[in-house]
């Protein structure tokens, strides 16, 4: 259940900072918490350019955090995690490959000592389940890949950050479409909001991951989803990876696969729809600790999971007369 | 507005008078988005030329004595797609809808055209002026 709060209230989340080793260079990397320490944990990934902000809804969703130790974390340049101190990082351009990628991941989840955790993460935390499963399959309970395709062309967009065009805009806009108009105007517009916040060359250079070092067309019979189970859970509106390419990349992978189809949402789940979001993926969890008595359905549907959409409007009241 | 058929004289009229009183397009226009575009409905082309975040003129089948940066072309059967009140998937936004086509060769989705570095100067009121149409055709127009 997502919670509504009142002034005065302070919500149960905590920030820290943890030092990891990343190709061989110390970064500090910024993260939030909340749930019992003994609890499952439950490693959530960032959307390209964004920051853990994106998982603020499941960082205080009662019902979640009461089973699950809910950790969300800035990347290295996102957020509060600032870029290594020990770099000349601003004479080279910034890139994320699968390798950083995983690499992160893996030793951030030793750095906070997690044990036998749940990764689960969007866009290219989706796709990168992918590679975590092929390359990393006995570090991990299970895998979620929201948002999760074996290609992803055409977002590494050169537009996105140029001298001539108002990249923080942009960025944020360029990403308006991939999100379901149903879901809540109020936090549509705060999923930009996040998004109007990254650093320059940041969001183009995680899409160089996303776009173009991601491929696994030719290689799904790679992942070990047979090892660690793998989820892929797409919302019926992200353009990007669709629920169809979710269902196919399932397929290609076979044994230890599972597709899903999230109905009336889109590719910022978490943040674009929370009460939604956080309800669909209570059932995904309770398949992983093996709570649910029935296979996941091929679609889940708001009226699956008790949530009434809010009523749909023009994108503006019309005014009084 | 929902009775008066898409692309009509009285539809056009009725969405211009929704941009130029719309709150947002006084932010995200920034009185600079002057970039003309125009929208294209299967055969029928209709100029827009803007003025500071405003539609100044509505131009019907533009000759070569018109000016524009950038268009959006597609089938009626899309852009009534794109219009209804809970759109569907992939045609509920432009971005959205010229990924399917231009990226994922997909018929049945709209298309830029023109100068991408200016639609991308101008992305969100562009953007939100698109998005208004939805406005004006579901009764939300002034």
């Amino acid at each position: 259940m997502t919670e509504s709060y009142q002034p005065g209230d302070v919500e149960p989340i905590s920030g820290s900072y943890v030092h990891v080793e990343v190709e061989g260079v110390d970064h500090r990397i910024y993260f939030e918490e909340n749930g019992p320490e003994d609890g499952i944990p439950l490693l959530c990934q960032h959307t390209a350019g964004n920051n853990c902000q994106e998982w603020r809804h499941l960082l205080t969703d009662e019902e979640i955090t009461e089973e699950f130790r809910v950790i969300a974390h800035d990347l290295p340049y996102h957020g509060k995690s600032v870029p290594p101190t020990s770099q000349e990082w601003w004479t080279e351009d910034y890139t994320m490959t699968a390798e950083k990628f995983t690499e992160t991941l893996v030793n951030l989840a030793d750095a906070l000592e997690l044990e036998d955790p749940i990764y689960m993460g969007s866009s290219m935390g989706g796709n990168i389940a992918l590679e975590l499963a092929d390359w990393y399959p006995e570090r991990f309970r299970a895998l979620i890949g929201l948002e999760c395709g074996a290609h992803s062309p055409g977002f590494y967009i050169d537009w996105l950050d140029h001298p001539e065009v108002n990249t923080t805009e942009v960025n944020a806009y360029s990403c308006w479409g991939l999100m379901a108009p149903q879901s809540p105007e109020q936090t549509r517009r705060e999923t930009m909001y996040l998004y109007e916040q990254g650093a320059t060359g940041v969001f183009k250079g995680d899409l160089y991951y996303y776009s173009v070092d991601h491929d696994y067309r030719d290689k799904l019979d790679q992942v070990n989803a047979d090892e660690c189970p793998l989820y892929i859970a797409n919302g019926e509106y992200d353009y990007l990876t669709t629920p169809e390419d979710g269902r196919q990349t399932a397929e290609g992978i076979g044994e230890g696969a599972t597709a899903v189809e999230f109905a009336e949402i889109g590719h910022f789940p978490m943040s674009e729809h929370p009460e939604l979001f956080n309800a669909y993926i209570t059932e995904v969890l309770a398949d992983v600790t093996g709570d649910r008595d029935e296979e996941l359905p091929d679609v889940l549907e708001p009226d699956d999971v008790g949530i009434e959409l809010h009523q749909q409007g023009p994108a503006r009241e019309k005014p009084a007369e | 507005m929902a009775d008066t058929e898409l692309g009509t004289h009285e539809w056009w009229e009725s969405y211009k008078e929704t941009v130029n009183s719309d709150p947002e397009m006084d932010v995200r226009g920034h009185d600079k988005f002057s970039e003309n575009f125009y929208v294209e409905i299967g055969d029928e082309r209709v100029l827009l030329e803007m003025d500071g975040g405003e539609i100044e003129n509505l131009v019907p089948n533009p000759t070569m004595n018109h000016q524009w940066s950038f268009g959006v072309e597609g089938d009626r059967e899309t852009w009534e797609e794109f219009v209804r009140e809970t759109p569907p998937a992939f045609n509920h936004e432009i971005i959205a809808s010229h990924y399917r086509t231009a990226v994922r060769n997909e018929d049945g989705h709209l298309q830029l055209t023109g100068d991408n570095k200016r639609i991308f100067q101008h992305l969100r009121a562009f953007q939100r002026t698109l998005d208004l149409m939805r406005v004006a055709h579901n009764d939300g127009g002034s």
